[in-house]
């Protein structure tokens, strides 16, 4: 199922990542990992074992203790602040378990900020915006405020706003941990609809339920990737749950 | 991020605790308004004041005995001129051909000695006799359009007398032209006609024209016969001498007329011969800039306790500044996650606190020129606006924003994205 000769989007080689805590907690212990553009990838394993390190170093959030994380042919160690932060706007889309939107902000605004800080201009981001809340299916909720929507209405603004720069790359932890069943199978068919446009998708979960809706697992333990599995759909055209 | 994006952003977060936010900036309003009201009611006084006095006196020169220290910037009140009071400490030394000579020079219009005839104990109309001061001028003190009625009397000729309308104010009876004063000498009374009613007189420090209630007599023969006496060194003789004499110079040549004056009483002059510490010549710009250096040190003393104000609502926004950067957390996260640089961070946090007290300057200064206003009006001077102290408070107040805000936009900048968004 590989494909070849592009560029992979994500290139991780011997990562680790160890956090000092009184004594050496060894988060990440050496991994290898690479996504290529347009891939549907999910990374599963138990509570602790480092899935959550591993994205946030993809993400350009943190720096590895050694070994090299490539992003968008960016080897993020190197950038200065102001290059990751710009890499983490334009080139990555994020969506947290927690959903994590501006709490005074509206709909509309929260799409609109990775575009903000990539200084478009207000009408432009306003529709495009507007566009992707309606992709989503809250034409109708553009002015409400987080508060004033609903867990699955929430995460749903989230997903906008991941694509809202039309990133290379989506990156979602356990985006699926804070809502019902039903609505997390509309939000992993929204995934995969952006992935069917061309969006690699890093998905992070410890469910195979939800890991199984990618093309490929990556099984993380205790800071190791133990196997990766591709996944065989019984349809391989998108939408369907099973 | 564009500036404007920043800044409305940043309005969202203030407005989203409008309690809090306006809280924050009571502590600028009031040092922002102490500082206008005390400056826009000073620029008033010092405006009205100073407008009135040069008006009068723009081309006049005052030569005054002894050294009365009016030269501005001397000590804290140096230059707070004494208004009438100079009688009491300065000595006569400037004889009546010391005034003769200054007549002479080269820009002089006009001279007009004065001098107080102390033996004079009040003024008498119809029975009620009241403390005024007498006065020994020439007619030159009554420009035509100080009178209210009648005319100056003649020098030379005794009397006739003019009062001002205070003076004329005091009694019960309606005094006019051509009414009869005793003028309580302690030896033996004199009587006179009033020739004129005036609003005020020429020469004197008589800043703050109006409150003196005086009636005048010609020097001759008045001063001759009462007043105090000097030797004359040109003249070989005792005569009458002042303490105080204005000169009123050409409108246009008032500098160069004071130097050939002081010219004089540095060689010739009676008074320099007679006096120790000579005499003070100064024009009314000197006494003008006098009492302006003086109400500057007011204006900035005051204005220095709002300063102070200013520095308590500082540590105001300040500390809820780094309330809100530890609230805030995870939305600073959640900013870097989506592109926010960290001097993006910074400038809204800083946007926010210069937000603050850019507001603490927008109702400030409207409150404080309002109750500047209204002291003007209580104190009946026409009221100013001061401009520059306008843009001071403004600058003052984005400049508070600036400092207070500074650290802790700097902790919100250095906020780790990955801690902010395991934030709960
Ligand atoms: N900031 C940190 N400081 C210290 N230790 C950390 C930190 N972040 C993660 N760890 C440790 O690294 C290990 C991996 O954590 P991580 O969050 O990646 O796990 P995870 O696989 O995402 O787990 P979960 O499924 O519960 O989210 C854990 O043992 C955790 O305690
Ligand atoms: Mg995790």
């Amino acid at each position: 199922m590989a494909t070849s000769s592009s560029q992979p989007v994500v290139s991780v080689e011997s990562v680790r990542k160890e956090y000092e805590l009184g004594g050496t907690v060894t988060a990440l212990d050496g991994v290898d990992l690479t996504f290529e553009a347009g891939s549907y990838t999910a990374v599963m394993g138990p509570s602790g074992s480092g899935k959550s390190t591993l994205l946030n170093l993809i993400g350009a959030l943190d720096t590895p203790t050694s070994g090299d994380v490539v992003v968008a042919g960016e080897n993020v160690a190197a950038l200065s602040e102001a290059a990751r932060a710009a890499l983490r706007g334009t080139r990555i889309g994020f969506i947290f378990q927690t959903f994590n939107l501006m709490p005074r902000l509206t709909a509309v605004e929260n799409v609109t900020l990775p575009l903000m800080f990539d200084e478009w201009d207000r009408s432009d981001r306003r529709d495009r915006a507007e566009q992707l809340l309606a992709d989503v299916g809250l034409g109708n909720r553009l002015d409400h405020l987080p508060q004033e929507l609903s867990g699955g209405q929430r995460q749903r603004v989230a997903i906008a706003r991941a694509l809202a720069a039309d990133p290379e790359l989506i990156l979602a932890d356990e985006p699926t941990g804070n809502v019902d069943t039903e609505t997390g199978n509309e939000i992993m068919s929204l995934l995969r609809d952006a992935n069917n446009r061309g969006n690699a998708v890093l998905l992070v979960t410890h469910e195979r339920r939800i890991a199984e809706h990618a093309d490929r697992v990556v099984n993380v333990t205790d800071g190791v990737i133990e196997r990766i599995e591709q996944v065989d759909h019984d349809t391989p055209v998108a939408g369907e749950q099973r | 991020m564009k500036v404007g994006d920043g800044v409305r952003i940043a309005g969202r977060s203030l407005t989203g605790h409008k309690l809090r936010s306006a809280l924050t900036v009571v502590g600028i309003v009031i040092g922002i308004g102490t500082v206008i009201i005390f400056a826009s009611f000073g620029t008033s006084v010092q405006t009205d004041v100073v407008g009135e006095f040069e008006e009068t006196a723009a081309s006049e020169i005052l030569v005054v005995t002894g050294d009365i220290g009016l030269e501005p910037g001397e000590g804290d009140f140096g230059g707070t001129p004494m208004p009438g009071n100079l009688d009491s400490f300065a000595l006569p030394g400037l004889t009546t051909h010391d005034i003769g000579e200054l007549r002479e020079v080269d820009g002089v219009d006009a001279v007009i000695p004065r001098g107080g005839i102390d033996s004079a104990a009040a003024v008498r109309y119809e029975g009620q006799a009241e403390p005024h001061d007498v006065i020994a001028t020439s007619p030159s003190a009554f420009p035509e359009s100080n009178f209210l009625n009648g005319s100056s009397f003649r020098q030379g000729e005794s009397g006739s007398a003019v009062m001002t309308e205070q003076a004329a104010a005091a009694y019960d009876a309606n005094i006019s032209v051509g009414d009869t004063l005793t003028l309580e000498f302690s030896d033996e009374p004199e009587t006179v006609t009033v020739a004129g009613i005036v609003t005020q007189a020429r020469g004197g420090l008589d800043l703050f024209g109006g409150f003196n209630a005086e009636v005048y007599v010609p020097t001759d023969p008045y001063y001759q016969e009462y007043g105090d006496t000097a030797r004359s060194a040109a003249q070989g003789v005792d005569q009458a001498a002042y303490r105080q004499a204005t000169l009123v110079a050409e409108p246009d040549r008032v500098t160069g007329t004071q130097d050939r004056v002081e010219r004089y009483f540095e060689t010739e002059s009676d008074a320099a011969a007679v006096l120790e510490d000579g005499v003070t010549v100064q024009s009314a710009a000197d006494i003008v800039d006098g009492i302006e250096s003086v109400l500057d040190d007011i204006i900035r003393l005051v204005s220095g306790i709002g300063l102070l104000a200013l520095l308590v609502g500082a540590f105001g926004i300040a500390n809820i500044m780094l309330v809100s950067v530890t609230e805030r957390t995870k939305e600073i996260g959640i900013m870097k996650a989506n592109g926010a640089r960290n001097r993006e961070v910074m400038g809204l946090f800083l946007a926010e606190a210069v937000l603050l007290g850019l507001a603490g300057a927008v109702v400030g200064i409207p409150l404080g020129l309002a109750v500047g206003f209204g002291a003007s009006a209580y104190a009946e001077v026409g009221f100013t606006v001061p401009y520059g102290w306008v843009l001071v408070a403004t600058l003052m107040g984005i400049a508070t924003g600036v400092v207070s805000g500074l650290y802790p936009a700097w902790r919100a900048a250095r906020v780790d994205p990955i801690d902010a968004l395991r934030y709960e």
